[in-house]
């Protein structure tokens, strides 16, 4: 028993899981928070977009020797503004706006790859490499996810009523714009410190999976974005601390791990999941033939 | 003269979108204080354009729009406008309740970090019991009727305490009752010297709540008291040939309507033309005194 115990403790025993685990659950709160926000928006496939586009950032950055983060950050934000400027000058719709932008930049990056071999691992970029994070990589993963918690705790109620109703926002003088660049610049932000724990590949999951489930939880939005942090901390910590044991990538486990989560809500939600709104629905048939006593005020 | 007296001038607006289509060319009207003004045109005769011109969605390419006498900007900044969105442009599954949409109303008024005072709950309160809808305050924005849905939207206006109040399409959807009720909150504001604007396509109630009107297509075509302009020439030209008109045999029309019926319908509800102007075939005798009362309100 004190032997099953002590094996429990192991990856504390290592400085390198110790960081894993703390960085993966700063960057999975920090997605957790905005993910309310990229769902409701319906900017999950900006939101891919732009975890896509950061790459040639980063390759550019590590060839220059400049942070990583700032090069990832720049190349989102060029990304975001080449999609708007197609759009507003041409009739291509968004979608495949967003297709052609975001497949150019990725192209890019694995272009300079190739001309560029010295000291960069694509597979780090495209699945993450948390194990192997170097401290001054941390630093820039504390210093997003920081301005991204300060960021959302002072201004969540505006941007929440930018996603709910724009129009609102802008007739109470609310500056829209402003708005809209500050979420797609937290979008970009949080992509870049995702990027680090669990690849580009997998950092739309980071983004979208916690907010989804946590959606389907509650009818709140206080509540959702706490849920959803709360969602990305647990998630990240425990997923990070099983990749020790089952030796598997450190952002599959989490991934999957979210996954989960999402598909037991998807299922046993207490409202909006699947088998309450069958239940919801039998109850619907049995009262059109035997109508409520409270069908009046419900007119 | 009241220190609150509004006043809306559009003054020769004209607007074009970059895709080159002109929506709007020298329109001009202007409302005084103490109000209700049906908006009447076919669909892209440039209604919604009117009103995010109104709103300064869109700055207009000639031509201006003044609220009290100021720019729509620096109006917007004293929440001097309102807007009561369509069904349509709502998302009713976004995890709010009624109280969060109501006290959205109050952002403008509030500090930098949105937190509520008493005074803003206060409002909201108020909001919501004039609307009966206080009981639903917790109610999750997806679970009303038609009409309590339009009757939030309507109850964060008045939170917000516009002057001007812009109501886009409010019955379709709606139950009479609701209507009803509806129509009575919005004379209640009339009372209080706001400008209520309302674009409708329920032509056949125009002439029952609305003092005013302005005809649209692409420009104004015609606007001032409802007697003189909602008239059967004037919705001819309006509608071109859109309108649906229903030719009655004499034998089917009374002699006190003079035997000279004519129906125009837009979509929804008929306009009944008959000797005095317009008909209300529920109710002749009330509608007589309607008819009058409406010419003294202008008066």
């Amino acid at each position: 028993m004190t032997e099953f115990l002590q094996s429990l403790t192991v990856p504390f025993q290592y400085d390198y899981m110790i960081r894993a685990i703390w960085v993966s659950a700063l960057v999975g709160g920090a997605c957790g928070f905005l993910s309310p926000f990229v769902t409701l928006k319906g900017w999950s496939l900006m939101g891919d977009a732009l975890s896509h586009a950061v790459v040639p950032g980063v390759v550019i950055a590590y060839i220059f020797g400049f942070p990583f983060a700032l090069g990832a950050f720049i190349a989102g934000l060029l990304a975001a503004g080449a999609m708007a400027f197609i759009r507003a000058q041409s009739r291509i719709r968004e979608d495949a706006t967003i297709g052609i932008v975001f497949t150019s930049f990725f192209a890019l990056g694995l272009v300079l790859i190739s001309l560029f071999p010295s000291g960069m691992d694509l597979k780090t970029i495209l699945y993450g490499n948390i194990l192997a994070i170097a401290d001054s990589d941390i630093l820039q993963v504390i210093g997003i996810s920081a301005a991204t918690l300060l960021v959302i705790a002072f201004k969540w109620r505006d941007l929440m009523l930018y996603c709910f109703d724009p129009n609102q926002a802008r007739s109470l003088g609310l500056r829209a714009n402003v708005l809209h660049i500050t979420l797609l610049a937290l979008l970009a932000a949080t992509c870049v410190a995702a990027l680090q724990a669990v690849g580009a590949i997998l950092v739309l999951a980071m983004l979208i999976t916690p907010g989804a489930t946590a959606y389907l939880l509650t009818d709140r939005f206080g509540t959702m974005m706490w849920l959803s942090a709360a969602l990305g901390v647990a998630t990240s910590l425990a997923g990070a601390y099983a990749s020790y044991y089952i030796n598997g990538a450190t952002g599959g486990c989490i991934v999957t791990l979210q996954t989960l989560v999402f598909l037991a809500a998807f299922v046993f939600a207490p409202k909006r999941g699947m088998l309450a709104s069958r239940r919801a629905m039998r109850t619907d048939v049995f009262e059109i033939n035997q109508p409520r006593m409270d069908a009046n005020e419900r007119q | 003269m009241k220190t609150d007296e509004v006043s809306l001038d559009v003054e020769g607006v004209s607007v074009a979108y970059p895709n080159g289509h002109q929506a709007l060319s020298d329109a001009s009207f202007r409302l005084g204080a103490g109000t209700i003004c049906a908006l009447v045109g076919v669909n892209g005769s440039g209604k919604s354009t009117l009103f995010k011109s109104i709103m300064g969605f869109v700055n207009p390419t000639a031509g201006r729009v003044r609220i009290n006498g100021m720019p729509v900007k620096e109006s917007l900044k004293k929440h001097l406008v309102a807007y009561v969105p369509q069904s349509e442009d709502v998302d009713w599954q976004f995890p709010v309740s009624v109280w969060d949409v109501v006290m959205m109303g109050r952002y403008g008024a509030m500090n930098f970090m949105r937190i509520p005072r008493a005074a803003d709950k206060a409002q909201v309160e108020e909001s919501l019991r004039r609307v009966s809808m206080w009981e639903f305050r917790d109610r999750q924005i997806g679970e009303l009727s038609g009409g309590q849905k339009k009757r939030v939207f309507l109850a964060r206006a008045l939170a917000q305490g516009g002057r001007v109040i812009l109501l886009d399409e409010p019955f379709t959807g709606v139950d009479v009752k609701t209507e009803e009720a509806i129509i009575a909150l919005l004379h209640e504001l009339r009372k209080s010297g706001a400008i209520i604007f309302v674009s409708t396509h329920n032509l056949g109630s125009v002439p029952e709540f609305c003092d005013q009107v302005v005809l649209i297509n692409r420009t104004v075509l015609a606007y001032g008291p409802t007697a003189d302009v909602f008239t059967a020439q004037n919705l001819a030209a309006a509608f071109g040939g859109v309108l649906r008109e229903f030719q009655f045999e004499r034998s089917t029309i009374q002699s006190h309507d003079g035997r000279a019926v004519t129906v125009l319908s837009d979509d929804e509800r008929p306009l009944v033309f008959g000797k005095d102007g317009h008909l209300e075939y529920m109710d002749r005798g009330k509608h007589e005194e309607l008819l009058r009362k409406r010419r003294e309100e202008h008066e």
